[in-house]
């Protein structure tokens, strides 16, 4: 499949297409978020020391100290690995695999909550599996990582509360999340310009389908309303990730949970040196037919502008290199092959 | 054992760590938030520390304070009471800054570090003279430290022996040189803090023929202790520390953006000698009270390099030890060490060898950086190939700004983060004051030289490892050197090692193999704002001045 934009339509200091109206590049051909960025004051550094103060409020007040959000990928390995050796925490591992999770990862998590000798739930279900099919079928505009997340995270809400951690730990990246913006609000800020589209897709979506399906009638419909369910809850859990105050990149910390838990790339995932599940192809595939890019692009946007990769580097990782075979044999699971999409 | 020392809310707010009594990591707030002099908590100093050493807080054992604030508070309190009510004002502007910060420190490093061991207080000169000696080669030294003020002490002199400093007598507040030097600094219109350097540069172009009118100012005896005339003064009764009898006694103050006359370079000239006489006064007491062969010098006071020359050259002290951090920043320090050594009584002790205890950044930071904002630079394969370029750079007239290492703790760029060029330019000087450094014409620049042919160039065959000494051109280079050279034929000089800083040494070598010249202008990476301390500061500092070249790590870039 090639899906590669073209490089003249590119801003040339990150990796955003021009898609206008809300991404547009200027004569220098470089894009508004760009321009936005270059002209907003530096953001005052996290600390870590300020990371280790809100860790304390709740070491040892609860039954366990935090909820690790574990993909099987090296940013939510490497925060298992900070909560328990750095910060000294009793962490609670959380994964699930809503069927479309690489053995990979699934072993990448499991070798680490062994080697740290943290308590693990495994959490596996097909109960996305027939939004999926209905995203598909439906040619809805609706990223589906994008109801995966919201799921995931309401997941989360709930296995911190059951399991009564205090803090729910995500593996967020300098670019996965608007760092002072969003604290504790997980996420991405879905009124950005290059989110805008995306959510309200979504949203739409969710507004029209989870009604006709008892089994999503209360599928939160947006970021913003889980949190808000999430407040309700007698216990309220905080959202951190420890990347955003450390000054380890994954140069440092890959090597580490290489070392110390076993960690290893998968073989097959997008963006590249990525542990990212085998519906996230589908996912990208329609995000780059709908939209223009994905929200890999946005996220290595940030990095650049972060300083934590090149746009060479990141221009190579988001090429879509997979092939017909490869989503045929993921669509194969919900029922649809390649010829949904692209009808 | 790690222990953390912090110094701040005056001013250059400073962290340390130390580990098994070897400083491993120390750095000034300013340099991270980018506000010169800084006094906040550290934090972010705090921080790189930690994380430099891959630890938390909760590794630490014991943190430090480099003074005690309830004594300081208490000086504070007595003061304003005894100038009632003419210090009504100044105490409703200070108290707030007490409350909210200074008298709970113990609350904010605890609340900030999550910290629950217990937080020692080490008194102000005491941390001065821990930070000089501690980092000394010696095992017996005299101590002399003078600067502003501490909690009563302005200066003092003491005997170290092994493990412990003795304090044997000091001069307690307002008798201050420090703040003697900084109210003329203010009066002849600089900033404090910044200011001072700049009088001392301004002080070469005058004649000390103030001296009557300085001798009303301050009685000096011939121990070097004095007593300021407290008549001329008005400490803590409004904005300015001089009153109007002062006015009156020397003339107008000079306002900011006013011209330099020739009466405000001579009454610089006349507090240089004064501070020069005074400091080497209590240094003849200290070597005939210790009779000691050492001398660990520490304090704002001791940034003053003319002062600490002759010190060096008219005392009998053999050997003089100045570590690079003389001011507050260095207390930081000096109470871990005090604590280690002096309280905690560990013998193993480490000698500075230099100052480079900041951050560094790897290649793949700077090469990611530089691809991103599509720089056109060169790697170079080998620190060879690096220095023999910049060499010929500079031979050929180039400024190149020079990115290496860990960044210094102390005022001075030292061969990490400096700006350097050729010295024997005779444009060189107005050219980086001007375009580069925006700065007053009367500043000299220093000079970098290869220890072991220092004597040939100058008039001097000491170590000066962190550039606090200047000295005279031999007869027959005197003028060869245009860019380094003050009113005075002096330089300030730093005499490098190669197991100092081998990078360094290599590059003044090869640059002395071009033109048989083993020295280079030194000076700091900045402009108007901090040393820069990352290679983003640096690239933009690079981008938006003349600088010709920018040698970071093993690249170099060009415009």
């Amino acid at each position: 499949m090639d899906s590669a934009i073209q490089e003249q339509s590119i801003c040339q200091k990150c990796v955003m297409p021009e898609v206008k109206p809300r991404i547009w590049l200027n004569e220098e051909r470089i894009c508004n978020l760009c321009v936005d960025h270059a002209n907003k004051p530096p953001l005052q550094p996290l600390l870590e020391s300020d990371f280790i103060k809100t860790l304390d409020k709740h070491r040892g007040k609860h039954r366990y100290d935090c909820l690790v959000m574990c993909s099987g990928g090296k940013d939510s390995t490497a925060a298992l690995y900070f909560m328990k050796k750095r910060y000294n925490l009793n962490p609670l591992a959380f994964m699930f695999d809503h069927g479309f999770e690489t053995e990979e990862a699934i072993n990448n998590v499991k070798r680490a909550v062994a080697k740290l000798g943290v308590d693990f739930v495994f959490y596996k279900t097909e109960h996305m599996k027939e939004m999926f099919k209905n995203i598909v079928k439906s040619k809805s505009k609706a990223i589906i990582c994008h109801p995966c997340s919201i799921w995931y995270m309401d997941l989360a809400f709930d296995m911190a509360e059951k399991h009564d951690a205090p803090i729910i730990i995500a593996g967020w990246t300098k670019g996965q999340s608007e760092k002072q913006e969003v604290m504790s609000k997980c996420g991405c800020n879905v009124h950005a310009a290059e989110y805008a589209d995306m959510a309200k897709e979504t949203n739409r979506f969710l507004e029209e389908h989870t009604e006709k399906t008892g089994k999503y009638r209360d599928f939160p419909r947006t970021m913003e309303e889980l949190l808000a369910k999430s407040k309700k809850k007698k216990h309220k859990a905080i959202v951190l990730s420890p990347h955003w105050f450390l000054p380890y990149g994954p140069e440092e910390y890959v090597k580490i949970i290489k070392e110390e838990v076993g960690w290893e790339y998968t073989k097959n995932s997008y963006p590249s040196k990525t542990t990212n599940c085998n519906m996230n192809f589908v996912s990208a595939y329609n995000a780059m037919k709908f939209f223009g890019y994905t929200h890999y692009h946005v996220e290595m946007s940030k990095l650049i502008r972060e300083g934590v990769i090149t746009r060479e580097q990141a221009l190579e990782d988001l090429k879509m290199q997979f092939s017909d075979e490869l989503l045929n044999d993921v669509l194969s699971k919900i029922d649809c092959t390649v010829d949904d999409l692209r009808k | 054992m790690y222990i953390l020392g912090i110094s701040c809310f005056y001013h250059d707010a400073s962290a340390c760590l130390i580990k098994d009594g070897v400083v491993v990591a120390a750095a000034q707030e300013e340099r991270f938030n980018r506000d010169k002099y800084s006094p906040v908590f550290p934090i972010q100093s705090i921080n790189y520390c930690l994380q430099h050493e891959g630890i938390t807080s909760y590794d630490l054992d014991h943190v430090t304070f480099y003074e005690k604030m309830y004594l300081k508070f208490e000086r504070t309190i007595v003061s304003h009471i005894e100038g009632f009510p003419f210090t009504y004002k100044n105490f409703l502007d200070t108290m707030p800054l007490w409350l909210k910060d200074r008298l709970v420190v113990p609350l904010y490093i605890k609340d900030e570090l999550t910290f629950n061991k217990k937080i020692w207080f080490v008194k102000h000169h005491l941390s001065h003279a821990a930070s000089s000696y501690f980092l000394s080669p010696f095992n017996q030294a005299a101590i002399l430290t003078v600067d502003g003020v501490g909690e009563y002490a302005s200066a003092t002199y003491g005997f170290a022996h092994e493990n412990k400093i003795e304090i044997k007598k000091e001069i307690s507040y307002p008798h201050s040189l420090g703040l003697l030097y900084s109210i003329v600094t203010a009066y002849l219109g600089f900033r404090v803090f910044s200011g001072e350097g700049k009088v001392m540069a301004l002080a070469e172009f005058g004649t000390p023929c103030y001296i009557k009118e300085f001798n009303e100012l301050i009685d000096v005896r011939e121990d070097g202790s004095f007593r300021i005339n407290l008549d001329y003064f008005s400490f803590n009764r409004g904005e300015k520390m001089h009153n109007k009898k002062f006015i009156k006694l020397l003339g107008e103050e000079r306002p900011e953006d006013a011209p330099i006359a020739q009466r405000h370079k001579d009454i610089a000239a006349s507090l240089q000698k004064v501070t020069e006489d005074v400091v080497l006064k209590m240094a003849r007491h200290a070597y005939r009270e210790t009779k000691s062969p050492n001398l660990c010098l520490a304090g704002g006071v001791f940034l003053n390099v003319t002062a600490n020359s002759r010190i060096l050259n008219e005392t009998p002290f053999k050997n003089v030890f100045i570590q690079p951090a003389a001011g507050d920043a260095g207390s930081a320090i000096g109470s871990a060490l005090y604590l280690y050594h002096s309280i905690l009584n560990n013998e193993k002790r480490t000698t500075m060898i230099n100052s480079a205890l900041g951050p560094h950044y790897n290649l793949s930071q700077i090469e990611i950086i530089l691809k991103n904002k599509r720089l056109k630079y060169t790697k170079t394969s080998t620190s060879e190939e690096l220095t023999k370029k910049v060499a010929q750079f500079l031979a050929d007239g180039k400024v190149v700004a020079w990115f290496q290492g860990r960044m210094e703790f102390g005022p001075r760029a030292l061969g990490n983060r400096s700006i350097l060029a050729d010295p024997r330019s005779p444009t060189m000087k107005d050219w980086l004051n001007l375009t580069i450094k925006h700065r007053e014409d009367f500043r000299p620049f220093g000079a970098s030289i290869l220890r072991e042919r220092v004597s040939e160039f100058f008039e001097f065959d000491h170590d000066s490892p962190y550039m606090l000494y200047v000295a005279h051109f031999q007869k027959k280079y005197q003028g060869a050197f245009p860019a380094i050279t003050h009113i005075n034929g002096t330089s300030r000089i730093q005499t490098v090692r190669r197991e100092e800083n081998h990078r360094y040494y290599e590059l003044i070598s090869e640059f002395s193999k071009l033109t048989d010249v083993p020295m280079l202008l030194n000076t700091s990476l900045n402009d108007t704002e901090p040393i820069v301390c990352t290679p983003l500061s640096a690239i933009d500092l690079f981008l938006k001045t003349k600088i010709d070249y920018l040698a970071i790590e093993d690249f170099i870039v060009e415009k």
